[in-house]
């Protein structure tokens, strides 16, 4: 357990120290919101539970896995191979600190909608919030898994998570809404993974409530989440692709 | 008899297609410095990643202080203290907290005062609050060696310790190897110098083409092929009358230096001497080089340690 706080402890400080981190992590969503607050103040209190989580998707799917890939890229994984340390241990201590800082992304960003955009938020909406972003977050970050772990480089891992990311973000109801989109999308994209997230975070942070079909997408996102942890887990690679 | 601390035997190790190791067989004993020597991509950062478990055989065995790195790998690289070629550090860590770190994931915890210690081995105290990636070549291969034997092991595998350093921090390495061999640890090292082979290791192993060709202490090795000296000298005399000279197996010229392969350097230095006097000319700038490990590299794989790197 000792070994596992220590080395949850240099992780924390390697991502604090790394101004790349600090910008898109948490410079950047405040920065979202204050851009969609310029275009769209009317409509904060819809926007902000689906700034919460295209904010958790490109974190999950992108920045999340940046500095894992870096070490990989530069052999530090391999040095850390080298030592007793079991990889669960490695990955769940890296895990754990981007759990805070997603975390605390979601934090900042009900804190700034509330307090600037008057988007009304209470002690039972946030905590409800706070786990369906907490499960939207893991599967995000399970996704981003398998992408570096598919991926030989980080420049490929980051285009093609981009890539995830802005086609789920204009599609699933965070800034526009499902009835907006053509027929045929209306029927595929509530069983893509960023829309159950939408709605769970949404119904919970605005109406403290569980929206109509929770159960329903509350299964779809475990799925997703189990589904990408077991295969990124199998794609995990201490060195970088030959 | 003393004890042994690694035992390679009969390893076989391929990426893909390629063989990087064929029947590698090598034993370690306990407080040797060894020396792999060899060019690049002979196979000696693979044969150090079969030993640091990083890499899984084909075929063969190895065990690090009697543990099985096959079947008890976490076990066996609690033995190793390791320096990985490429200095890959958690380099957003101050050099305090990378030691801390590193010694930590072994389940060895240090206190401050030992953290010091420790760095004031590597000349490294008033760095221990600088980043990694802030220090220089020098102070980071220093900080490597002091990562590799935070966790206080007895076994230290070093690949290429000093490649890219100057003179100066080359041997401000070299003493500090000195010192973990002088406290008893067992050291493997690998490298593509010969003055370092020399200097450093009490035994060697030539590795080339992922094979051994040799191993032994330098002196030995030397001996044992019974390799030529070699007589340079300035002087203007006719080949053949040279090459008839006692010992003399072959002589030539490069440029106006002569230079003459000699079983017996003082037996012949007398001759030419008493042949130059006849000739009616002088001797200048009289060099004796001793055969060294480049020549016995040379002679066992038909090629120049030089050439290959």
């Amino acid at each position: 357990m000792k070994r596992f706080l220590i080395l949850t402890k240099a992780m924390t400080l390697m991502h604090l120290r790394n101004g790349y981190v600090l910008f898109w992590n948490f410079a950047f969503p405040v920065l979202l919101m204050f851009i969609y607050g310029a275009i769209m103040s009317q409509f904060m209190d819809y926007m902000t539970p689906g700034v919460i989580v295209l904010n958790a998707l490109s974190f999950g799917l992108v920045s999340s896995s940046t500095m894992m890939l870096e070490m990989r890229e530069k052999s530090v994984l391999r040095r850390l191979q080298a030592t007793p340390l079991p990889a669960g241990h490695l990955v769940g201590s890296y895990l754990l600190v981007n759990i805070i800082i997603g975390i605390l992304q979601s934090t900042l960003i009900i804190a700034t909608g509330a307090l600037l955009y008057k988007v009304p938020v209470s002690a039972a909406s946030l905590l409800l919030a706070y786990p369906m972003i907490l499960a939207g977050l893991l599967a995000f970050m399970a996704l981003g898994g398998i992408i570096s772990g598919a991926v030989a480089k980080s420049g490929a891992a980051s285009a093609i998570g981009m890539t995830v990311y802005f086609s789920l973000m204009f599609i699933s109801d965070m800034i526009f809404p499902l009835d907006m989109l053509p027929g045929w999308l209306q029927n595929v994209v509530p069983y893509l993974p960023a829309y159950p997230v939408t709605q769970l975070v949404r119904s919970a942070l605005l109406d403290a409530s569980l929206d109509a079909n929770w159960v329903s997408h509350f299964v779809l996102l475990v799925t997703y989440g189990a589904g990408a942890m077991l295969i990124a887990a199998k794609l995990f690679r201490w060195e970088p692709k030959a | 008899m003393s004890q042994t601390m690694i035992d390679v035997r009969n390893l076989t190790a391929a990426y893909g297609s390629l063989t990087a190791l064929n029947g590698v067989n090598l034993t370690v004993a306990k407080g040797e410095i060894f020396g792999l020597l060899g060019p690049n991509g002979a196979g000696k950062t693979t044969l150090l990643a079969n030993v640091e478990g990083l890499h899984k055989p084909k075929q063969g065995e190895v065990h690090v202080g009697g543990i099985s790195v096959q079947t008890d790998a976490a076990a066996a690289k609690r033995q190793l203290g390791i320096q990985l070629q490429k200095t890959a550090l958690l380099d957003d860590l101050t050099v305090a907290e990378l030691v801390e770190v590193y010694a930590a994931l072994y389940e060895v915890y240090l206190t401050s005062k030992e953290i010091d210690a420790l760095l004031a081995r590597f000349d490294l105290v008033e760095k221990r609050n600088t980043l990694a990636r802030r220090l220089s070549g020098g102070q980071q291969q220093r900080l490597a060696l002091a990562v590799a034997i935070a966790n206080d092991p007895q076994i230290v595998l070093l690949d290429e310790p000093t490649s890219a350093l100057d003179p100066h921090a080359r041997r401000a390495v070299w003493d500090v190897i000195r010192q973990l061999h002088d406290e008893g640890r067992t050291i493997v090292l690998t490298t593509h110098s010969m003055e370092e082979a020399e200097a450093l290791c009490g035994r060697i192993a030539i590795i080339d083409r992922g094979q051994i060709v040799a191993c032994d202490t330098p002196s030995a090795l030397i001996a044992n092929l019974q390799l030529n000296s070699m007589l340079k000298a300035t002087v203007e005399l006719p080949l053949e009358q040279v090459r008839t000279l006692p010992e003399v197996s072959n002589a030539r010229y490069t440029g106006q230096h002569l230079e003459v392969e000699t079983a017996r350097p003082e037996v012949t230095l007398t001759a030419l001497h008493e042949l130059a006097a006849r000739s009616g000319r002088s001797i200048r700038d009289v060099m004796l080089r001793q055969p060294n490990l480049e020549d016995v590299f040379l002679k066992l794989t038909g090629h120049a340690l030089a050439e290959s790197n």
